[in-house]
């Protein structure tokens, strides 16, 4: 194949033959090809292909909820696609094992690499070729001046160009530049070991605690009072800071002019009363989208935000058995919400169970099922359907926001038809068959908090600044050699002449190096004529 | 000036920008068919001999000689193998000055189109699809202006103009979302910081996008000479080509790199995580990558520089893909919603 660039042609390299390497010359083989600037190569490719999946399948990291409807939806493929991992793509043994061989790889170049880089740098620069002007980027010049004074000025010149200069012997002077460059790439490369150093320790060490805070209702950190809690493996459980944090007030602001986005939220304020510690002063403070709370190592986080209607249900004697303000979760830009009442407090197969909608702004013919229409709670309304039987049978713990119903009955009005419950604020429904009322109090928002500790995001950002700063050395500087060396000759008059050659090399395809001959050229022309 | 005006100007800007660059397009490819040497020579020869048969019969008593002269003269035609044909040739070199003139016109217009839009909206000017897309070609825009000039690379322009022309088509058909405020998470003056850089980067591989296609041509060309040379071989040596891509690709690797940085920071406020492979995420570590993956290959002793360039250039099919399909796709259903399709 004719080629027309530059490049170094494909280096042809005969196949090392196994049966004649042994044991540790087949691991040392392996080795280099592991580390091999092809490999790595092929890894990048291989790492930018493998993680395109975990952007098209839903992810568990991200979306557990999707994830189970896919499943559903799509159930010959939907486990297979499980079983290989792609609803957790970036946990898979597939990534992983592209990403440690990267790194692997990474590291056995990094190692040589620095150790010939540290030579470099102490040793001094190589002696100048005889005939320099044989370079590819060359100039050359006649001078009256002498020799001394010639390579005097090239040094100055060179110096000035921050050049490593050193002469070999006395006719000549070599000279070095871009050090930085490999310096750059060394740095680049190790600091992309830090960022997944400051991942695994942020991985081992870090947690995160989410929480549905209502307003008015105090919130105090510590494992069992998350809702969840998902510490790494090495968190020691003592180090969990110990705040209070009180929601005064969730504000929450959509926009209501008329349009394409009506009904889009402007903003999401929690206003919150903190205390550092229990006993502690409350100071009050304000948790926004992008503007997090820091607190005792760890960071809060609003994520989130809905509705909980204030719910209180009655047995037939009016005696309260259930009165809380349930959260009821957004499904939609609208809100509306799901949300489940379990009233316990009765015996087993006569306890009660509510499940339904709540809307913030209800669309009031339910036409097409209960909807809402606008997020805030301008009209806000429950509807709710009622089981009876056993909540939670066989004692399995389940989430509180979903109704098992599989040891339970809908709870039926005296011609047959299910009983739905639709309560606006203050109203309260009688249920059929004497099991008492349901009443909707009133409705106050929640604040969705995301209280997270990372120890290693300190290490993954500094790597990331150094690995920028790396990658800008390395890539823009350029590795230069000039050579200048002189030679006595007499000119045609008979006087003594020094005849002055430059010559410069660069590792790399380098426009700028022909400009650094040139000035080492003009200054020795107008320096050494002027004297 | 109410707001909605604002927008108004803002609009108007854009359209005469589209108008400007139709024109630049036009001025770029009488540019480039200037360039080509011989097909134009035999085009304008052929013209000429109609000419003359024409000349004959009206002035049938006349020198043929004389007649030719004065067709020629009349359609203002340089003589066949003049110099007015060829990459340095007078009438190249005007169709490339005016195609560049209009291209900052257009660039001009453009650009005080998103700033028009940003004022309008008092935030930066980059809150959904369609401010996204005429932002970006902005970008591009600027980007060519500024470095056409000192570079010569009016060559280049009809490859740069075209794409600009097709996506504010897109953007005022398609994309177009009324002016409007921006959702919480984007309310951080890390906007302004992380989405610019974004553009700045997408608009250097865009330019050194182009370069490898054309790069890829007059390669092809060096390899496997053409019987009748024309507008690819008036273009800079393949070698030059590809010196010119890795550089522009260079810059815009080191800005998404940052940009890859700075949306971690950013992410980490808005959403808690600096990063939790969210789809945007992922394509951006995919464009990263890929983009690694020439710079190593570059540097790799045995691989080709076409082939690294194929890699560029898929590198560059995923800034395309992370610029559409992530955004408007529901497959890539993320955090990163803020098309307001």
């Amino acid at each position: 194949m004719t080629s027309t660039d530059t490049r170094t042609p494909r280096r042809t390299t005969p196949e090392p033959q196994p049966p004649d390497l042994g044991v540790l010359g087949m691991l040392r083989w392996a080795w280099r090809q592991l580390t091999s600037m092809r490999t790595a190569l092929f890894l990048l490719l291989l790492i930018s292909v493998a993680a395109v999946p975990g952007s098209i399948f839903p992810q568990r990291n991200i979306d557990p909820g999707r994830v189970a409807d896919y499943l559903t939806r799509h159930q010959s493929s939907g486990p297979w696609l499980d079983r290989l991992g792609f609803f957790d793509v970036f946990s898979s043994p597939w990534f992983s094992a592209i990403y440690l061989l990267l790194f692997i790889s990474l590291i056995g170049c990094i190692v040589p690499r620095a150790k010939v880089h540290l030579k470099a740098l102490r040793s001094r620069p190589p002696r100048a070729p005889a005939r320099p002007e044989r370079l590819e980027h060359h100039a050359s010049l006649t001078t009256s001046a002498a020799p001394e004074q010639v390579l005097a000025t090239a040094r100055e010149v060179l110096a000035s160009r921050r050049f490593r200069v050193h002469s070999h012997d006395a006719a000549s002077v070599s000279a070095e530049s871009g050090y930085l460059r490999e310096t750059g790439n060394l740095v680049f490369h190790v600091a992309l070991t830090g960022i997944i150093v400051g991942m695994a320790v942020g991985h081992l060490f870090g947690w995160r605690g989410d929480v549905i805070v209502p307003e008015g209702q105090k919130f105090a950190s510590s494992i069992s009072t998350y809702n969840t809690f998902s510490p790494g493996p090495w968190v020691n459980p003592a180090r969990i800071p110990s705040f209070v944090l009180t929601v005064d007030k969730m504000q929450a602001d959509f926009i209501q002019t008329p349009g394409k986005t009506f009904g889009q939220p402007r903003d999401f304020i929690a206003h919150t009363t903190v205390q550092a510690r229990p006993g502690a002063a409350a100071v009050p403070e304000q948790i926004s989208v992008n503007h997090p709370l820091s607190i005792d190592g760890a960071d809060v986080f609003l994520l989130g935000n809905g509705y909980t209607p204030v719910i209180t249900v009655r047995d037939a004697q009016g005696e309260v058995l259930y009165h809380d303000a349930t959260p009821f979760l957004p499904q939609d830009q609208t809100y509306r919400s799901v949300g489940v009442v379990k009233v316990s407090a009765l015996p087993a197969p006569k306890q009660l169970g509510l499940t339904g909608f709540f809307l913030p702004t209800a669309e009031p013919t339910f036409a097409n099922g209960p909807a809402s229409v606008f997020p805030d709670a301008l009209d806000p309304e429950l509807a709710l359907s009622v089981w009876e039987g056993t909540l939670f049978p066989g004692g399995m713990p389940q989430s509180v926001y979903t109704l098992n119903t599989e040891a339970m009955k809908q709870v039926t009005k005296p011609d047959g038809s299910p009983v739905l419950v639709r309560l606006k604020p203050g109203q309260t429904y009688e249920l059929p068959g004497d099991r008492g009322s349901v009443t909707f109090d009133s409705v106050k928002r929640f604040a969705g908090l995301s209280v997270r500790h990372d120890p290693g995001e300190l290490i993954a950002l500094v790597s990331a600044i150094l690995t920028t700063a790396g990658l800008i050395l390395a890539l823009t500087l350029k590795r230069r050699r000039v050579f200048v060396r002189v030679r006595q000759a007499d000119d045609p008059d008979g006087r003594a002449a020094t005849v002055v050659s430059i010559g410069g090399l660069s590792k790399d395809s380098d426009a700028g190096l022909t400009a650094v001959i040139q000035a080492v050229h003009d200054r020795l022309a107008e320096r050494t004529t002027a004297t | 000036m109410t707001p909605e005006t604002l927008a108004n100007l803002a609009n108007n800007a854009l359209y005469s920008s589209m108008v400007v660059f139709t024109l630049a397009m036009l001025a770029f490819v009488a540019h480039l068919s200037a360039r080509a040497p011989r097909r134009a020579q035999a085009r304008a020869s052929a013209r000429t001999d109609a000419l003359v048969a024409a000349g004959v019969g009206a002035a049938a008593d006349g020198g043929t000689r004389d007649a030719r002269d004065v067709a020629r003269d009349r359609a203002g035609e340089p003589a066949p193998g003049s110099a007015a044909y060829g990459p340095e040739s007078l009438r190249s070199r005007q169709w490339g000055s005016i195609g560049l003139t209009l291209t900052y016109l257009a660039t001009l217009l453009l650009v005080g189109s998103v700033v028009l839009r940003g004022v309008a909206v008092a935030r930066p000017p980059w809150g959904n699809m369609f401010e996204f897309a005429t932002a970006a070609v902005a970008a591009v825009g600027v980007a060519y202006s500024v470095l056409a000039r000192r570079n010569r690379w009016e060559w280049l322009g009809v490859f740069i103009v075209t794409p600009i022309l097709l996506v504010l088509g897109l953007a005022v058909t398609v994309l177009y979302t009324e002016a409007h405020e921006l959702m919480p998470a984007l309310k951080s003056y890390w906007l302004a910081i992380h989405v610019t850089v974004a553009f700045l980067a997408v608009s250097l591989f865009t330019l050194g996008a182009a370069v490898g296609a054309v790069y890829l041509l007059r390669r092809r060309r060096e390899v496997r000479p053409s019987a009748r040379p024309g507008v690819i071989e008036s273009l800079p040596s393949a070698a030059a080509l590809e010196r010119t891509a890795y550089s522009l690709n260079m810059g815009g690797f080191i800005l998404w790199t940052f940009t890859l940085i700075a949306g971690s920071i950013w992410a980490k406020q808005a959403w808690g995580a600096y990063w939790q492979w969210d789809p945007k995420e992922v394509w951006t570590f995919v464009i990263w990558a890929v983009y690694a993956a020439y710079m190593h290959s570059r540097a790799t002793a045995g691989v080709d520089a076409r082939k690294s360039m194929y890699i560029a250039l898929a590198g560059y099919a995923a800034v395309i893909i992370n610029f559409t399909a992530v955004n408007l796709v529901s497959t890539f259903v993320g955090m990163h919603n803020y098309s307001g399709m």
